[in-house]
């Protein structure tokens, strides 16, 4: 399956790009399994993907979350509003 | 009237204060909070902060947090504002205006809120360095 990534703040400037596609198969569509694939997909991203969050549909998700093809998802590095 | 209020807003915000009637009489205390970009950022000066937001998750774990904040603490009204986009140095990025009825939830409320809006909701900031500010200033005036 097909998965687009999102890229927000810092992680968009590393990246040079505001998504990041990755393949995961159909049957192990997890946000654990798209966390993988990205660390392989972006070598540049693989330095920060450790203080990183999935997620999918605009909620925080956990490794074991499953993934379908319209889900909207996102990698959420760390945080500075306010 | 609904207890909670967000919203993401393009560029810096005006300042706006609950008036107290919003929630009645009951209310006894309300905190507004402002969050004002600095003029300087690790010692450097700079001409603002640009903020990057993921709007649709943002807007959601706000909301989120106001709520939780209102079973928390007991609080009556919770209303929040964030910038995305420019904001210059001395302008408003954040305002948080939490009505209670007394002074110490309300306060302790505030406290909560931004610390775990500062640790959950999807919103980066970059400083935007005065140089490229007043080389941008010089390019406008040179062109009209």
């Amino acid at each position: 399956m097909h998965v687009d990534v999102l890229l927000f703040g810092p992680l968009a400037e590393a990246a040079g790009a505001d998504c990041v596609a990755v393949d995961v198969p159909d049957q192990e569509a997890t946000a654990g399994k798209v966390l993988t694939a990205l660390h392989e997909a972006s070598p540049v991203l693989r330095s920060s993907l450790g203080a990183c969050h999935l997620a999918v549909n605009h909620a925080f998700a956990h490794d074991s979350t499953p993934i379908c093809a319209s889900d909207e998802v996102a990698i959420i590095g760390l945080v500075s509003g306010g | 009237m609904e207890s909670t209020s967000v919203a993401i807003i393009t560029g810096p915000l005006r300042s706006r204060v609950d008036e107290p009637t919003q929630v009645g009489d009951a209310a006894g205390a309300v905190v507004t909070f402002l969050g004002v970009v600095r003029g300087e950022e690790g010692g450097t000066l700079i001409a603002g902060l640009e903020y990057s937001v993921y709007e649709p998750m943002a807007t959601r774990v706000l909301e989120h947090l106001a709520r939780e904040t209102i079973e928390r603490f007991g609080v009556l009204r919770v209303n929040v504002e964030h910038s995305q986009g420019l904001v210059p140095t001395g302008q408003c990025s954040f305002g948080l205006t939490i009505s209670g009825a007394h002074r110490r939830e309300t306060l302790d409320a505030m406290d909560w809120y931004i610390e775990r809006m500062k640790q959950d909701a999807p919103i980066w900031k970059r400083a935007v360095a005065e140089r490229l500010s007043q080389a941008t200033d010089m390019v406008k005036a040179k062109h009209g």
